[in-house]
């Protein structure tokens, strides 16, 4: 029998914290559907990568370009965080007390490590959005991000090896929900975000 | 004493079966009863021969001494399966309080082959039992519930001191075999946990070659706390399951310490990744300074078991989350790797959580913002998803690793 959690499912009563995927913002941004595991209430949401990775959370290091703080009543601050590939927009907000100000703190531009909830959104003229909320926020140097996109590169790869030999129920699914997306066109993501490493 | 005629007797007996057993190892086994546990010679011979039978899966094969002039449908205590009417003979290992007026006693009962809980009914009128002595019990219930299985006497029963008067030294198991009931183990406590209930008296992580197992002790007259570092004998503790994981109440149980060493599985892990959480408790943290305690207190010094202690030891911890990408790791560092990973020393924390208007809060956000988010590389012992680590140092860049990524990405353009 396989070990693999995923494959045995949730145990009753046992806490697992879901893993904080590494996705470049050029994958994050293709992603078109978000499921739930599960009936409950509190059962986690999942966004689909095209590569055939479900993700309850992420983990990303870029350069925050951007902040703004938006709302009245209900404050929240959006952000946009560069990685060599495109942009992800971050919010956190009066939920988030401790992510909120955390990312009030920073002055941009800044290398930011950011962990947090992918969300799909659709806007009223039907384009989608992925926007990640902010768990947790913090300043970190370029050695962080280079790593941080060594790691993604490693990880996208694996995926798209997994991709092609792979019969994973998560696979079969970003295969019938992302039909028109070709994955080997994030090795070339990975290649270009290496690329621009420079020693 | 010379054991070398019995364990040249025992050898003899296993190799007219075909198996080969060095009389040494017979004859060490056969030392450590007598001398260290006080068995008779002719028990002992009987228990390592039965021992080594098990070992290698030959029918049972101890006679010398110790076999009573038992009837024929006498049942041993391993075989027994729930829905039986059993007659047994068996020694009081252990006696608990009842949690019910219609219960007389409970505890339990024991055998060469194995231990039972058991239940005399307050209607069953059955003589009382002393813990140590050997009874024998007729026409008795084996019955289950929620997977364990126990014995009862009921009014039906006959309940009678029997003749015999021996030690009992069960055989442990590995703690991977380990099966709701009572268990036998030998096994090094690895672990003391902070307690969670003012009733517990200590409650921690047991380990031995094969696998982990939480265990508990109750406060309660006469009892110790254990060791941390040493190995003990541990004879019929109950086995429960709690969230679908085996735990240890040793409250039932006989401990004798070992002077030997156990090497622990999951001993060494090394986890490679970003710590994606730092979480409460964190940082600066007040222990308890009663001798053995040393459990995390509150801001306000209340320790949970020794109230109010002005008197405090300062500590620095993190607890967090270690992400691999593919697995997250309950990761927990100690002083000394606190000190090295984010450069603040304990002394230096103390000044700055005294010269802060945040207080403790000023060095938690210090580390927080020191760690958070980075990639390290730790060594160290995993326990059920808990990592220990021994050493946790920040990652460098790799430019082998670089190009070899490169070359990856590339090669199917």
């Amino acid at each position: 029998m396989s070990t693999n959690p995923r494959d045995v499912g949730r145990r009753e009563g046992v806490f697992e914290r879901e893993p904080a995927r590494r996705v470049f913002a050029a994958e994050l941004r293709e992603c078109r559907y978000q499921f739930k595991d599960g009936e409950d209430e509190k059962s986690p949401t999942f966004v689909l990568l095209p590569t055939g990775e479900r993700c309850n959370r992420i983990f990303l290091v870029g350069t925050l370009t951007e902040k703004q703080r938006q709302g009245d009543q209900n404050i929240f601050y959006r952000g946009r965080v560069v990685d060599p590939s495109g942009t992800f927009y971050v919010m956190a907000g009066s939920y988030q007390p401790e992510a909120m100000q955390q990312l009030a703190k920073i002055d941009t531009p800044a290398f930011v490590a950011v962990v947090g909830k992918p969300n799909l959104y659709q806007t009223p003229d039907g384009a989608f959005l992925v926007s990640v909320r902010v768990e947790s926020i913090t300043v970190v140097d370029k050695g962080t991000r280079d790593l941080w996109v060594l790691d993604t590169a490693a990880r996208t790869l694996d995926r798209i090896d997994m991709f092609s030999t792979g019969t994973k129920p998560d696979v079969v699914k970003a295969k019938e929900q992302y039909p028109n997306i070709d994955v080997t066109v994030f090795r070339k993501t990975a290649y270009d975000a290496l690329a621009q490493i420079r020693i | 004493m010379d054991f070398s005629e019995a364990a040249e007797r025992i050898s003899r007996k296993f190799s007219q079966k075909g198996t080969e057993v060095d009389p040494k190892k017979i004859e060490s086994k056969l030392r450590r009863l007598v001398n260290e546990f006080g068995v008779q010679p002719s028990e002992a011979e009987r228990s390592v021969t039965n021992e080594l039978a098990k070992e290698f899966n030959l029918p049972a094969m101890g006679t010398a001494g110790g076999k009573s002039s038992g009837t024929a449908d006498r049942k041993k205590i391993a075989d027994m399966t729930p829905g039986e009417w059993v007659t047994i003979e068996g020694k009081i290992v252990a006696l608990s309080a009842p949690v019910s007026p219609a219960i007389a006693q409970s505890g339990i009962i024991a055998d060469d082959t194995g231990g039972i809980r058991f239940v005399a009914w307050a209607k069953s009128n059955a003589p009382v039992m002393t813990e140590g002595s050997w009874y024998r019990i007729e026409s008795a219930v084996v019955d289950e519930f929620k997977g364990i299985s126990s014995l009862k006497i009921h009014s039906g029963t006959t309940v009678k001191e029997s003749g015999t008067d021996g030690a009992l030294i069960p055989d442990t198991v590995p703690i991977g075999n380990l099966q709701k009931g009572i268990g036998c183990i030998r096994a090094k406590v690895i672990q003391e946990w902070d307690a969670s209930h003012e009733r517990m008296l200590q409650s921690g992580l047991l380990g031995d070659e094969t696998g982990t197992i939480k265990f508990v002790i109750w406060k309660e007259g006469g009892k110790e706390k254990l060791t941390v570092g040493s190995v003990y004998n541990i004879f019929y503790a109950l086995v429960d399951e709690f969230n679908s994981r085996l735990s240890l109440n040793l409250n039932t149980a006989t401990i004798l310490q070992d002077d030997s060493d156990i090497q622990v599985s999951g001993g060494d892990t090394t986890v490679r990744g970003a710590i994606v959480h730092i979480a409460p408790g964190s940082g600066l943290i007040k222990r308890c300074p009663v001798e053995g305690c040393n459990r995390a207190i509150s801001r306000q010094n209340y320790c949970p078991v020794h109230e109010i202690q002005p008197k405090f030891i300062y500590d620095l911890r993190i607890k967090g989350w270690l992400d691999t990408g593919e697995k997250t790791h309950n990761l927990l560092l100690q002083r000394d790797v606190v000190e090295s990973l984010t450069g603040i020393t304990l002394a230096s924390a103390q000044e700055i959580a005294e010269n802060n208007p945040l207080g403790m809060d000023e060095v938690f956000l210090r580390m927080r913002d020191t760690v958070l988010g980075r990639y390290v590389t730790c060594h160290g012992r995993e326990i059920d998803n808990r990592l220990l680590a021994n050493t946790c140092e920040r990652l460098t860049f790799e430019s082998g690793e670089h190009a070899a990524l490169l070359n990856r990405a590339g090669g199917a353009l």
